[in-house]
């Protein structure tokens, strides 16, 4: 393995830099000054709804969309004028983007075929990538005769074969089941890894973008909202959207004067700051005087989800409990939640200083 | 018995078009080859005898071959475009290559007569005279390639058009581009392949209406293989006959091509099939074990 991947290993120094990207399609501001550097060899997944301008980020660093102020550099040369054709990108598309008259072999040898390599050079480089892919016997079939999976896996290969010094990723994964969308989550990321590639995969999915990046950026409404490694995205959050959109959370009131640690769960009214919590950040003790009411258990397997409701106040928890703890947590049952350790995210209700943190 | 009856109905409404397709021909035929009762080729010996017979062949098979480069070399960039970069248009061009089907061909004939007319009234030595000669020179009027070309738009359009619609396109162009093909590299390794069946479709339907059309070339004079049979039907009538037998064969036999290969050359159905005799082998093979 190794003596096949040093001969695709890209040299180091492929870095790409958003520079003050806009992009507006007539009166709508699609994308409003993006700036990120992505290092060479790194892995950055944007993440953000359907809408907030994440595919065409991603577009204009291909070439397939031209912004309308800004640059994109890429190794230190500004690239924004160069058609998508020149660029030597590689790119693996949602679905659908292999060529049906041509076979997997010949899906992989095209981007090669386009630069003229020789025949025999051609054949042997398709092979060498769809072994890495695990395709090998797949090799003369065509691309409708392919599961989902295998057709993903064959646009890899095809996009990694021009040795391209940035890859990029469009919601490639969205088309497929569970199993396979991990399974081949894990591969881009070995393959990444192996050839030192750097890499930008768009994507909607939080898991996804955690799972796989070397940082996250999380987009809303054409802004990045935080660019930061995914464990730092998932347990300080900058910003309520964040907190929201990236795993959940449950919205709980406290004073001014809470410091961290433990602390009864009480609705976020005016005047009170608002903490941000995960759901394994909360537990639920069962009392029969308790404000809350069990409503629903969710069993993912190693943990269930479990939400309460006060439905005086239409406070709603969410808490993520262990197996054990959930058979004392039927759904009626009447709980006190309390905030156990310290929250995501601390919303001052003074809204001059909306994301002041709590720092213990 | 009332359903079998049914079923036999059905084939009524087949059966009285074949006889009302076939007979004609069949009569055509029986007078070409059997002159007197007796079956003889004697009628065909006008291929050999009349020079004019080969001179109206070759010229309207010249003017098939150009009609088809250039509908083809127009009419699939235009549609593309339209497709890639200027969806809007596309009513447009739609509406512009149906016209033909709602002008008569006698009033298309009359139109381009007059302006050829109007060319030639400007003057002896001036362009538009010279154009005027040159387009319609006897040996090769080029203004029936045009016309021609004009006449095939609305079956070919809408073919083209389908065949487009019917694969991802713009995921291919970008595929394409991003493995840094140039647009027109695109056209011709991805695109093409796999809208083959509408191309080969137009190729034949423009080689039908170039050896079949008479109106226009009648009216502007020019001798094309139909004219040449309306003009030899009042000297030697048999030997017309025989011509038109001949060339309507071949004519159904290019339509007959021409359907079968809008399935049967699509790059799907070729993959398919080659599908179909690799899991034929596997099968074989297991059996063998």
């Amino acid at each position: 393995m190794t003596e096949s991947t040093t001969a695709v290993r890209q040299e180091a120094g492929n870095d790409v830099v958003f520079d003050g990207i806009t992009k507006s399609f007539g009166s709508t501001q699609v994308l409003q000054s993006i700036d990120l550097h992505i290092s060479s060899g790194e892995l950055v997944t944007v993440l953000g709804p359907s809408g907030c301008g994440k595919t065409t980020a991603l577009r204009i660093l291909a070439g397939f969309e031209k912004p309308s102020s800004g640059r994109v550099l890429v190794n230190g040369q500004d690239i924004t004028s160069v058609p998508a054709n020149r660029r030597g990108i590689g790119m693996v598309f949602q679905a659908y983007s292999l060529f049906p008259n041509l076979s997997v072999q010949e899906n992989v040898e095209y981007g090669l075929r386009v630069r003229r390599v020789d025949r025999g050079k051609r054949a042997a480089r398709a092979k060498e990538l769809l072994e890495m892919c695990g395709l090998a016997e797949f090799a003369s079939r065509y691309p409708h005769q392919l599961s989902g999976g295998q057709q993903q896996r064959v646009a890899l290969a095809r996009a990694l074969a021009i040795q391209p010094g940035v890859l990029l990723l469009d919601e490639p994964l969205s088309a497929l089941d569970a199993i396979v969308r991990s399974q081949i989550r894990e591969e881009i990321r070995r393959l990444q890894q192996q050839l030192g590639i750097t890499t930008m995969f768009v994507t909607h999915d939080q898991e996804e973008a955690l799972s796989i990046a070397d940082r996250v950026a999380v987009l809303k409404d054409g802004v990045i909202e935080q660019l930061d490694e995914p464990r730092t995205i998932y347990q300080k959050p900058s910003t309520e959207f964040v907190a929201r959109f990236v795993g959940s959370v449950t919205e709980v009131g406290a004073t001014r004067d809470y410091r961290g640690g433990a602390l009864p769960v009480q609705h976020p009214e005016a005047g009170l700051d608002t903490l941000f919590v995960r759901p394994e950040d909360i537990t639920l003790v069962p009392d029969e005087d308790g404000s809350c009411t069990v409503i629903s258990q969710i069993y993912t397997g190693e943990r269930t989800i479990v939400r309460a409701t006060n439905p005086a106040n239409d406070l709603e928890v969410t808490s993520s409990v262990s197996a054990v703890e959930a058979s004392d947590l039927v759904p009626g049952t009447r709980v006190t939640p309390q905030v156990m350790s310290t929250p995501a995210l601390r919303v001052s209700a003074n809204k001059q200083n909306p994301a002041e943190q709590v720092t213990v | 018995m009332a359903s079998v009856n049914w079923r036999y109905s059905n084939w009524l409404p087949i059966v009285a078009v074949a006889l009302y397709v076939t007979v004609p021909v069949l009569c055509s035929i029986y007078y070409a080859v059997f002159p007197g009762g007796r079956f003889s080729l004697s009628a065909y010996s006008v291929i050999t005898d009349d020079a004019s017979l080969a001179a109206a062949a070759t010229r309207t098979l010249l003017i098939a071959a150009l009609t088809i480069v250039t509908l083809v070399a127009t009419l699939v960039p235009a549609v593309l475009a339209v497709h890639l970069w200027a969806p809007r248009l596309r009513p447009v061009l739609e509406i512009l290559c149906t016209l033909p089907l709602v002008v008569p061909p006698i009033a298309l004939a009359a139109g381009v007569v007059a302006l050829l007319r109007w060319g030639a009234q400007q003057g002896r030595g001036s362009l538009a005279s010279e154009v005027s000669q040159f387009i319609q020179h006897p040996d090769l009027p080029l203004i029936l390639v045009g016309t021609y070309v004009v006449l095939c738009l609305p079956f070919t359009f809408r073919s083209i058009d389908a065949g487009l619609r019917t694969i991802p396109l713009k995921a291919m162009v970008e595929g394409s581009s991003s493995l840094g093909s140039s647009v027109w590299g695109t056209v011709w390794r991805v695109v093409i392949p796999n809208i083959r069946g509408p191309v080969l479709f137009s190729v034949f339907f423009a080689t039908a209406v170039c050896l079949g059309e008479f109106a226009i070339a009648a009216t502007l004079n020019r001798e094309t293989i139909p004219v040449w049979l309306f003009t030899v039907s009042n000297s030697n009538f048999r030997a017309s006959i025989a011509i038109a037998v001949l060339l309507n064969l071949s004519t159904w036999i290019l339509l007959l091509v021409a359907t079968l290969s809008a399935g049967r050359f699509s790059a799907l159905g070729k993959a398919k099939r080659k599908a179909a005799a690799l899991d034929e082998a596997t099968t074989l093979e297991k059996e063998a074990h």
